[in-house]
């Protein structure tokens, strides 16, 4: 038993002379390495509010609320810390080139009142429909669309008026095309069900009709 | 001799998770045990048919934090068995290094513990740590150190980028020499051999009628393993040996597991410097009505997973069988007839994983505090100690 | 013997009982048995041609409940599956347990996870469900509805 004693020994006096393996943290920072998986961060200015982050989350840690009673309507992306489980699954989906929602190498992420910070939130621009006002999508996922249609764009207004809206141009002559012919609701930035109705129809909104009451 | 009932459990200061044990001892030896599981039972099952299968990918992840991998690796390969379809070369070869990177860290945990039952709190220290470089491999390979989140019908979820390839090299290479030490420290030492040879033996038949798995079984000198018997992965790949010894006492279960960590990092270093190029995934839409099975060999043993689709995007019904399932009726045949002192390393033998075991609804379990099981830990530690003062006199 | 003997022989000596035969690849077989059956097929799979037993999984298939016994021959890397159907109302199905040890704690899973009844089986205690679970509330089953009105939901799922 000597000569395993010796090795032993030697190995008890390496441990003596050099420092613990064990870091100083909290007194010490601790990096983790580039790939590692921290909180999932929206980026406002990428993220199109499409929700496929959502409709992927295996623990339905993405939630959204569609705002449009008060000011400008909007759609608030909502990610729940303490329901996340940093599998990555919203960053492989996500349709901005996976820059609307990253994983950030952040992990320290406990806090006390759970009503107030186990969430984080983004707002995002929605378009609504001009006759019966329901959500039709966010702002920029329609500029998404139409940018990647290119010139098959122009088969729907909703598309491209809100490019053009949106670079600030409203072509008066196009919308007084429309309304000499009475089909001035073409010209609107509509939802579906509007869309098919103002499609199909010649005839000019009924007369005492107000917006916002949707199509009977 | 009047017989008593040592209780053990539901919460045990020897191993991580709750399980029941009751051994009935006449004085010294234990003439009876009866092992209760169910105390971590989720529901794992019932929740997969609630996830579609890409998504149920990460409720498996979680049935167990050592054996994160196993249950992902044999869920992908029957759902894949359903159509059937393998996926890629570059896909197989993560999943591979994935594996036994697992695997190395399992058999350094398993050790550790061994080494704190018996007494040897210095094993465990150093098991642990050098269990941090297999740990800070896998956080770079695939940014987490537990529940890696890279597999998925069809393939894997990430990449592994040529720039960490060196350093993740360099770290496994830092682990050979000091499991060389502890190899020795560990194969030389009379105190363990007296304390581990002719304990708990399993014989060979009964390893075959219990159908046990793993180094529980090889140390029994059943030669099973599902990476020869059924090649999957990039197990077929390259040259590995199977590690078997003969006598299925506990002190050939650790040698086993020390031998298997050899194998492991062999096969990882492998598979990562010759990874070939290509797809990582098969981008499956979707899955058509069937049914499929998949196997793996976690660190314990055989993971085996059914999984039947009805064509929903929905697995109709998914089986999870883990290892320790197959093990744990063992511990019938090794126990009894074994002194008290040894009951809590026979136990750890079988290197038992019950949140694998069970997988259903957790109901609230009143924790009854008991103080059997810390007796049981101290009469082991003071046996070595005995056992070390013995050897020392000689 | 060859994969093509073990086959055969499987068909030859118990072509009376087998129902479907499904030869899906090399390595997966899905033999379908009359439950009286399952006893004598699974020992000539396990005690003769020396199979390992791996598990049975039990299932809802809405109009019936199916186990599926799973053994493999290692050495021809050949997995067989025993598949019996029984009736709703009654299941039940010959215990394997005396015939092979490793079966034992699997019947008490089915039996407290899906109802159904081992005969021969002494020992159907619970496996996994606590003592406070109803009796014939099935889990498994698809009809199965959440009885506790105490347990907690939180958000997400």
């Amino acid at each position: 038993m000597k000569l395993p004693k010796l090795r032993e020994l030697l190995e008890a006096v390496n441990s003596l002379v050099h420092r613990p393996y064990t870091s100083r943290f909290p007194f010490e920072p601790h990096t983790p390495y580039p790939s590692f998986r921290g909180q999932p961060k929206y980026d406002p200015d990428r993220c199109l509010g499409c929700l496929a982050c959502e409709e992927v989350c295996p623990t339905e840690a993405i939630a959204h609320r569609d705002l449009t009673d008060d000011g400008t309507p909007r759609r608030v992306m909502i990610h729940y810390t303490d329901t996340c489980i940093f599998c990555g699954s919203c960053e492989a989906a996500c349709i901005a080139d996976h820059q609307g929602i990253r994983l950030s190498a952040d992990w320290e992420l406990s806090f006390f009142d759970r009503a107030k910070e186990s969430f984080e939130t983004i707002d995002k621009e929605l378009a609504i429909c001009e006759i019966c006002g329901s959500v039709i999508a966010c702002r920029d996922h329609l500029r998404w669309i139409a940018e990647r249609l290119g010139e098959l764009a122009f088969s729907s207004p909703t598309l491209y008026q809100t490019r053009l809206r949106e670079l600030g141009i409203i072509d008066p002559i196009l919308l007084e095309a429309a309304r000499s012919f009475g089909r001035e609701d073409r010209m609107k930035i509509l939802c579906a069900r509007c869309r098919r109705q103002t499609t199909l129809t010649t005839a000019a909104w009924p007369q005492g009709q107000e917006a916002g009451q949707g199509l009977t | 001799m009047p017989k008593s009932v040592i209780s053990i459990g539901p919460y045990h200061p020897l191993q991580e998770e709750p399980e029941h044990f009751q051994l009935t001892v006449e004085g010294e030896k234990v003439v009876d045990i009866e092992v209760s599981v169910g105390y971590n039972h989720r529901g794992i099952e019932k929740l997969s048919e609630r996830r579609s299968f890409d998504q149920a990918t990460f409720v498996i992840e979680r049935i167990c934090g050592i054996c994160s991998t196993s249950h992902p690796f044999a869920y992908t390969q029957a759902v894949e068995d359903i159509i059937p379809v393998e996926v890629p070369e570059r896909a197989k070869y993560i999943r591979t290094i994935i594996a036994e990177g697992e695997r190395i860290h399992s058999h350094l945990l398993w050790f550790g513990l061994a080494g704190h039952f018996l007494g040897y709190n210095t094993v465990y220290m150093w098991m642990w740590r050098l269990r941090e470089e297999i740990l800070d491999v896998m956080e770079i390979l695939s940014g987490n150190r537990q529940n890696y989140a890279m597999f998925k019908p069809g393939g894997v979820r990430r990449d592994i980028k040529p720039e960490d390839i060196p350093l993740a090299i360099k770290k496994i290479d830092s682990i050979l020499p000091t499991v060389d030490r502890l190899k020795k420290a560990i194969l030389d030492d009379p105190v363990l051999h007296a304390r581990l040879k002719g304990i708990g033996t399993l014989t060979k038949e009964e390893a075959i009628a219990y159908c046990a798995l793993g180094p529980t079984s090889r140390a029994s000198g059943v030669a099973r393993d599902v990476r020869k018997d059924a090649p999957y992965g990039a197990y077929d790949r390259l040259d590995w040996n199977m590690i078997v010894t003969a006598n299925g006492d506990v002190w050939d279960k650790a040698v086993v597991r020390l031998l298997e960590l050899y194998e492991s990092i062999k096969i990882m270093k492998h598979c990562l410097l010759n990874l070939p190029g290509g797809e990582i995934d098969l981008n499956l839409k979707s899955i058509p009505p069937g049914e499929g099975i998949g196997a793996h060999e976690a660190p314990r043993g055989e993971t085996f997973h059914y999984v039947r689709s009805d064509g929903t995007n929905r697995p109709a019904r998914h089986k999870v069988r883990a290892p320790t399932f197959m093990n744990l009726p063992t511990l019938k045949a090794t126990v009894p007839g074994s002194s008290i002192a040894d009951a809590a390393i026979i136990l750890a033998a079988i290197d038992p994983c019950y949140c694998c075991t069970e997988r259903m609804a957790v109901r609230s379990a009143d924790g009854r505090k008991l103080y059997s099981g810390e007796e049981l830990l101290r009469l082991s530690r003071e046996k070595t100690s005995r056992i070390q003062k013995e050897l020392g006199k000689r | 013997m060859t994969r093509e003997e073990v086959l055969s022989e499987i068909q030859s000596r118990f072509g009376d009982v087998i129902l479907d035969f499904f030869d899906k690849s090399a390595k997966r077989v899905y033999i379908e048995l009359q439950p009286r059956a399952l006893v004598p097929v699974a020992r000539h799979l396990f005690a003769e041609l020396g199979a390992r037993f791996h598990i049975a999984s039990g299932m809802d298939s809405r109009t019936h409940l199916e186990v599926l016994y799973h053994f493999s021959v290692e050495a021809l890397n050949l997995l067989v599956s025993l598949r019996v159907k029984l009736d709703k109302n009654d299941p039940r199905v010959d215990s394997l347990a005396s015939t092979i040890k490793a079966a034992a704690w699997i019947e008490r899973e089915m039996h407290e996870l899906l109802g159904i009844q081992f005969s021969g089986n002494q020992d159907l205690r619970r496996l996994l469900l606590s003592e406070e679970w109803p009796a014939g509330v099935y889990p498994l089953r698809r009809d199965y509805r959440e009885w506790d009105p105490g347990a907690v939901r939180d958000r997400g799922v």
